[in-house]
């Protein structure tokens, strides 16, 4: 039988959709299944990013800082005011709002580029063919040339605390409050445990972060980690390092949690709402007939190669479901390199260079190497930090809190990792990330001229200090 | 010492079938830009 596509996507989130609308721009005949539907069956499209993910927990951490600025922050300008007060439904409702815009262009976009959207669950058969079981429960069998697996990630469960979807949630869940709970629990101090634990917290609650590991953001440079844990405590988020939870009960509408702190020693807090955010795993649940020829590694992600091909030719795998950080732009950057590959173009994946952030206030950022990682190499290397304090710009913004770091190799001057945390982190970062691509050294940023003022100058004044000729702070020594 | 090519050079050399050591690079400090590979190209007709 003939081909009816030249590619069938499977899931319609960031790497899929992303994939999906390339591939259609490169003239190939694309489909992209997706199964999700609200509770009135229609198809959602755009993923966990769009729907539960990365939109949503943005629109709230924006409402929310801007209720703590308004509570906090304006008496300092000047501005009086009578009294602030948050209308949760209402911030909820803007949050839906958005994620129904965006989703919605999603469609618009598959629509503009001739990507043909089929709606139901899509599994991988023997031979490339991908078999479509419909809401209605129709069966249909497709062929295509190439299939994208884009199936992405679910939150982890762990059994002292199961969801129940009440007082125990997801990261879905917590999105979803209707209220500001009294007494919020958090498990997990990565990305999403902190981002959720902060939205709640700046509308009231007390925030108790359970966090198993010793140490804070470990994936993050231990210097701006520090920084940033003493900023995080100073706004009143409870961070609890070595805690582990140990069990859970739930008695009337209270949730009871043990855990077993650094010491060894038992302890036992209670919640109006729990959050459990431990992690995330590959999503692959009925994605694969058991001759599909498409391998799983041991940590249950689809085995593919640095080109995000599987074991079976034809047959790709992209996003957060493969190795790599679980980051929406890494899966995008995945999916636009495999409808590449799949138009005959020779594209790459650079990811040594995939920024993290972290949008809680003032931001986390970084891509690169860290400190650590550079030191545990055993090459020599010179590291430049500015603080926002001495940022004009930062201090007019009433916006001081937090620090630029660079590190360059010693004998090449290459720059090898940008950290920072503080206002509008993520887009410094990026300016780093650009400079990098371009395998700039730290003195190629040292004579680029960067407005003033503005905050890009940390990172401008962070590179100077580099080769110790910072002008606006005063540099350490030279050895 | 390793060329250092910017992302779209480093693309179009694999494309091509070039070694990037074979590029002059005129970029800042040596760098090997896209141009300079589209230079290499027009003089070594045969490589692509």
């Amino acid at each position: 039988m003939a081909n009816q596509f030249d590619v069938v996507v499977i899931g319609a989130g960031p790497a899929g959709y992303v994939c999906a609308i390339r591939a259609a721009q490169l003239g190939l005949k694309t489909a992209c299944i997706e199964k999700w539907s609200d509770d009135k069956g229609k198809t959602l499209l755009g993923g966990t990013c769009l729907n539960v993910g990365c939109i949503p927990s943005k629109a709230l951490l924006d409402s929310s800082h801007k209720f703590v600025e308004a509570q906090k922050d304006f008496a300092i300008h000047g501005i009086k005011h009578e009294g602030v007060e948050m209308d949760v439904p209402k911030m909820m409702a803007r949050k839906d709002k958005i994620v129904q815009t965006l989703t919605t262009g999603v469609g618009g976009l598959f629509k503009a580029n001739g990507v043909t959207l089929l709606e139901g669950a899509g599994k991988v058969l023997a031979a490339k063919q991908v078999e479509l079981t419909r809401g209605d429960g129709s069966v249909e069998i497709i062929e295509t040339a190439n299939v994208v697996i884009a199936t992405g990630s679910r939150p982890i469960d762990i059994p002292p605390t199961p969801v129940d979807n009440d007082l125990i949630v997801d990261s879905t869940g917590a999105l979803e409050f209707r209220e500001v709970p009294k007494r919020l629990g958090v498990i997990g101090a990565g990305v999403i445990g902190l981002e959720l634990g902060s939205v709640w917290g700046r509308l009231g609650s007390e925030v108790v972060v359970l966090e198993a590991l010793d140490q804070f953001l470990p994936a993050a440079d231990q210097q701006i980690a520090k920084e940033s844990m003493k900023i995080i405590k100073k706004q009143g988020l409870d961070v609890r390092l070595g805690a582990r939870v140990t069990g859970s009960e739930i008695r009337e509408k209270e949730v009871h949690v043990t855990y077993v702190d650094s010491e060894g020693k038992e302890n036992s807090l209670i919640f109006d709402k729990l959050i459990v955010a431990v992690g995330r795993r590959p999503y692959t649940e009925g994605l694969l007939a058991p001759d599909s020829g498409v391998n799983l590694d041991e940590r249950g992600f689809i085995f593919v190669d640095d080109h995000c091909a599987t074991d079976v030719p034809g047959v790709y795998a992209v996003g957060d479901v493969v190795r790599g950080p679980m980051l929406a732009h890494k899966g995008s950057e995945e999916g636009v390199m495999v409808a590449e590959i799949i138009a005959g173009q020779k594209a790459q994946m650079n990811y040594d260079l995939v920024p993290s952030v972290i949008y809680i206030h003032p931001e986390i950022a970084w891509v690169g190497k860290t400190e650590e990682e550079v030191k545990a190499e055993g090459n020599e290397y010179k590291v430049g930090t500015f603080p926002f304090a001495a940022s004009g710009r930062a201090l007019a913004a009433n916006d001081k809190d937090g620090m630029v770091k660079v590190i360059a190799d010693k004998a090449t001057d290459r720059i090898l990792g940008v950290h920072v945390v503080g206002p509008s982190a993520a887009d410094l970062v990026q300016q780093g990330v650009i400079a990098m691509e371009f395998a700039a050294s730290s003195e190629d940023l040292a004579l680029t001229i960067f407005s003033h003022p503005t905050l890009s100058e940390a990172l401008h004044e962070a590179v100077l200090a580099v080769d110790g000729h910072a002008i606006h702070i005063a540099n350490r020594k030279r050895r | 010492q390793e060329p250092i090519l910017s992302p779209a050079a480093r693309k179009m050399a694999d494309e091509k079938g070039f070694n990037p050591t074979d590029i002059a690079g005129t970029g800042k400090g040596g760098r090997v830009t896209k141009e300079d590979v589209m230079r290499h190209a027009d003089q070594n007709p045969v490589a692509s």
